[in-house]
């Protein structure tokens, strides 16, 4: 039977839509606080698709598949979720093994080059003297190194984000490039898989791991992407547009996980 | 005569007189929550320099205070933050780009091997993630080396050892048994790695009940313990009270004006109104007033 898509949605949906395809049953999933639309994305696969997945949650480890509805939490120290906790994660426990808390992770940056390299340090080319002090790489450089695979997502994308070269690196995606580029470095295979933006999904082509246009999302032309990218982008003979939520998924979304319409804005 | 075992209760006065300039301290929490906020209100007003902050994991508002007050010389946390409150701490991110501040560069697992190796007297803990990053090179203390098994390289993270970590629990007895509620973040990798804690709580409890469940001890034998009633605030404190989401975003327009326009005004005024002017924490819960403090449930 042919998948019924929704018609009416923003690209939050859309993203989140896509996120939660990415989750795969019985596997433990880092759901962030601050990120709502991948966290929204996650939620979905749980409560629609994935029934056995094991939720890292506000510092807790929690399944909620019986909830009829996520109340909203803004911050990873929230409490309030701490009601479904089935058993609580102390932070300085998750450096003893990441895998116990995560196969996936979802990686934020404020530069990211065309081999998925990312930086949440800053920017200025004098790290003395940096002309934009970001927040600092969080978890990211450790749970994205454990994690199987990690998706790189970005709330804009402009040519300040995309660029040629990072300024600092803070969590390493394919180094230098080339189908071996993470084992040159002495590094496991696990670089990132998806990059995701308000106006199209990238992968990494295979042989180079270089950026890769992979969809663009409803109202978006191939020219918006490349023009907003600083460095050149491989671009498909054919680009399709980015799969739209089902009406399923746009149902529960709404009626479920996003209930106070963060995503609908 | 029967001897008697010695209370560790002082008040949040003489804790902050532990505090000397220089020092490395930590203090726990985690963002926007669970921060010994009368201590450090009291080390801002003895106007103590020159310190070496080991923040949480990822650090919150509660050192950017201490930052704007000038207290800070260097910084180990990473990241720094408000989350939805801003993105990145204001006089953190003043601090740096002005260049007054030394940032311990470190994610999060680096973090904890530091203190890791603090606590077990090692020189450092080997990491493997952050090859390939910048990490070694924005932070020289960091070094690449090769793993004497694999032939592989690995970061050798160097041990960070704070002189006093200060710690925020929900309860704790008079000897220095403490209790969290919540998960306590990273609180006992800051405990396991300090040579003395001192730990602020909101209520201190009996022995008895202590013993009535020791699993839930979180930190044992710790120096002193500092009983301070919303002592968290602004910040969350799990199971008494949600973070101040109003004085947050005072704070942060604040603090922002100076970040942004290099205005330090309104910083100043917050810090005269709500750290250097009221004498102890309760005055300073006198100057929140008693219905805001209690408006802050969850339900």
């Amino acid at each position: 039977m042919a998948k019924a898509y929704a018609k009416d949605f923003t690209t939050k949906e859309l993203i989140a839509a896509f996120i939660a395809r990415q989750v795969r049953d019985g596997e433990r999933v880092a759901v962030g606080a601050g990120l709502h639309v991948p966290r929204a994305g996650i939620l979905l696969a749980h409560l629609l698709y994935c029934p056995n997945v094991r939720l890292y949650m506000v510092m807790t480890f929690t399944n909620v598949l019986k909830e009829p509805k996520m109340e909203p939490f803004y911050t990873v120290t929230d409490f309030r979720p701490a009601k479904w906790a089935e058993a609580y994660v102390l932070h300085d426990d998750f450096q003893e093994n990441p895998r116990l808390v995560s196969n996936m992770f979802v990686v934020g940056a404020l530069q990211i080059d065309p081999y998925g390299n990312s930086n949440l340090i800053g920017v200025g080319k004098d790290y003395r003297r940096l002309t934009f002090r970001g927040p600092g790489a969080i978890g990211t450089t450790s749970m994205a190194h454990y994690v199987d695979r990690y998706y790189l997502y970005v709330q804009s994308h402009d040519r300040r984000i995309f660029v040629e070269k990072c300024d600092f690196i803070s969590t390493v995606g394919w180094g230098e490039g080339g189908a071996d580029g993470r084992r040159r470095l002495g590094l496991p295979d696990n670089g990132p898989t998806y990059c995701i933006t308000p106006l199209c999904l990238m992968d990494f082509e295979p042989q180079t791991k270089r950026m890769r246009l992979k969809s663009v999302h409803p109202g978006v032309t191939v020219d918006d992407v490349v023009r907003n990218t600083g460095f050149e982008l491989i671009v498909p003979d054919i680009v399709p547009e980015t799969e739209p939520p089902t009406v399923e998924e746009l149902r529960v979304l709404r009626e479920r996980i996003d209930v106070e319409g963060m995503l609908r804005t | 005569m029967a001897l008697e075992r010695k209370s560790l209760v002082i008040d949040e006065r003489e804790a902050a007189s532990w505090i000397r300039d220089g020092m490395t301290i930590a203090i726990g929490g985690f963002i926007n929550s669970s921060h010994p906020m009368a201590i450090v209100r009291q080390i801002i007003r003895r106007g103590v320099r020159g310190l070496t902050v080991i923040g949480p994991a990822s650090g919150g508002l509660d050192l950017d205070l201490l930052i704007g007050a000038g207290c800070v010389r260097k910084l180990v946390t990473a990241y720094m933050g408000g989350e939805h409150y801003c993105p990145v701490a204001p006089m953190f991110r003043a601090a740096v780009e002005h260049g007054e501040l030394e940032v311990w560069e470190c994610d999060e697992g680096m973090y904890y091997c530091a203190l890791r190796a603090a606590a077990q007297r090692l020189p450092f803990t080997p990491w493997k993630a952050g090859i390939g990053t910048s990490f070694p090179e924005v932070n020289p203390d960091i070094k690449v080396f090769t793993d004497p098994i694999t032939g592989e390289p690995l970061l050798a993270i160097p041990a960070i050892k704070p002189d006093i970590a200060i710690i925020y629990a929900a309860h704790a007895d008079p000897y220095g048994n403490v209790q969290h509620i919540g998960t306590g973040f990273g609180d006992r990798a800051l405990w396991r790695a300090a040579d003395r804690t001192i730990v602020q709580v909101e209520r201190i409890i009996p022995n008895e009940e202590v013993r009535r469940n020791p699993l839930a001890t979180s930190l044992y034998g710790v120096d002193a313990v500092v009983r301070a009633p919303y002592g968290s605030h602004p910040f969350a404190a799990p199971g008494y009270y949600i973070e101040d989401a109003e004085h947050l975003r005072e704070y942060v327009a604040a603090a922002m004006t100076y970040a942004k326009h290099g205005d330090r005004g309104p910083f100043d005024a917050y810090l005269r109104r709500y750290v250097l002017e009221p004498e102890t924490h309760a005055d300073y819960l006198e100057v929140i007033g008693i219905k805001r403090l209690i408006s802050l449930h969850e339900y």
